[in-house]
């Protein structure tokens, strides 16, 4: 459902002052999103559940996590959850099981996950369109869960090229998303 | 830019790309910085455009009662003079009359067991009696008491309430104890190892009434 812009930034203030309405409201709109967003990760309902109870709690007990200049409240929750999710990721050490998974789909990457064939091929298609320095290092970022350090070493390349690749990386595929005109 | 500010670091910290003691240090820094919240904003405006396009799941239920849980306000704190008022009511209600009962029972026991050891001794002891002489004259109260001295009996009637024993000796009063009324009778029963003279029942500081002890 679309929201008003003006919406948007009364929930912004609202949850940047800490106002509980403001959480549980965002929780509302976004419980599948951030859901999923989880689930995308880790792979396993009852630790997607945890992973979103966890982040949602951090986010509440620290009240100056948020502030109005970062924007979307929206994507705030999903980049918080996401990391949360990679966190547990690792500390689990899942990976060997994630790869397994990864190894017996028959897909290349994890992002022809995307539920909608025609989501799947936007996606798909955007990260053809990076230059492939760029697409493998935001890949293994992004689909992995790896760290910077890691893709330095597993793409044996300087650090700050990795930063910049997948600096670079990201904001080309999200202008690449975001010009198709597609709804969030 | 200096190394403070995120710079190319906002894309990696909104990918969870950096380690956990540099991502710590850099939140630390978000906090007070504004350009950098910006920035690291618009990154995640970027990884959410991505993780949107990716299968969707509909939320558990199980998970929106926990967040629920977490965000319910608070219960509203139990003051803490409602409880010491409830203690204390439960007290005057309840303790405090179960002990005025026990005591009085104990008294009533006490009493019992006084004039059950005062007949014993009146039967049993070969006695004197001496009256108690009130200025009045509208009391009538007798002492018994044995040649040995070592018990004495005071017998009150007509005192509309408790009045206090007392012996006069070398010009002082030492108070020996409260008659303790039975309907229309008064009674004070003290075993003693000595003799003693003069007794005088008072009505708090005032002698209404004296007796003279032969032996």
């Amino acid at each position: 459902m679309a929201r008003a812009p003006g919406d948007e930034e009364a929930l912004a203030v609202a949850f940047a002052a800490h106002e509980r309405w403001a959480f549980s409201r965002a929780y509302r709109e976004y419980a599948s999103l951030l859901y999923s967003v989880a689930y995308n990760v880790l792979h396993n309902g009852e630790d997607a559940q945890d992973c979103v109870a966890d982040a949602i709690a951090r986010v509440w007990r620290s009240p100056s996590a948020y502030s109005s200049e970062r924007g979307s409240v929206r994507s705030f929750l999903v980049v918080c959850v996401r990391n949360e999710a990679i966190s547990r990721q690792r500390s689990q050490n899942r990976r060997a099981r994630l790869e397994e998974r990864l190894a017996a789909m028959p897909v290349e990457h994890q992002e022809l996950e995307a539920g909608d064939p025609i989501e799947r091929d936007r996606v798909r298609s955007a990260f053809a369109k990076l230059p492939q320095d760029q697409r493998a290092a935001l890949q293994l970022a992004f689909y992995d869960g790896k760290t910077h350090t890691e893709i330095a070493a597993e793409l044996n390349a300087p650090l700050g090229t990795i930063k910049s690749r997948i600096s670079l990386g990201l904001r080309k595929i999200a202008a690449i998303l975001g010009s198709e005109g597609g709804d969030r | 830019m200096n190394d403070a500010h995120f710079g190319e670091r906002a894309a990696l910290y909104a990918l969870g790309a950096l380690d956990g003691a540099e991502s710590a240090a850099l939140e630390a820094h978000l906090r007070v910085c504004a350009a950098c919240a910006k920035l690291v904003g618009e990154a995640e405006r970027d990884i959410d455009t991505i993780a949107s396009l990716q299968t969707r799941r509909q939320a558990p239920q199980e998970l929106t009662k926990r967040i629920e849980r977490l965000l319910a306000p608070p219960p509203p704190q139990r003051m803490l003079w409602p409880r010491f008022a409830a203690i204390a009511a439960a007290f005057l209600i309840g303790v405090l009359p179960s002990a005025y009962l026990w005591e009085r029972n104990r008294a009533m026991q006490d009493a019992v067991l006084s004039e059950s050891a005062a007949m014993d001794r009146l039967a049993a002891t070969a006695h004197h009696t001496a009256s108690f002489r009130s200025s009045s004259g509208a009391l009538a109260a007798n002492v018994m008491y044995p040649p040995d001295g070592s018990w004495y009996v005071i017998v009150v009637r007509g005192a509309s309430h408790a009045l206090q024993v007392a012996w006069m000796h070398d010009g002082q009063q030492t108070m020996l104890g409260d008659t303790v009324p039975h309907g229309r009778v008064a009674m004070l029963y003290l075993p003693k190892s000595h003799r003693m003279e003069q007794l005088a029942l008072m009505d708090g500081p005032r002698i209404v009434a004296l007796a003279q002890l032969p032996y």
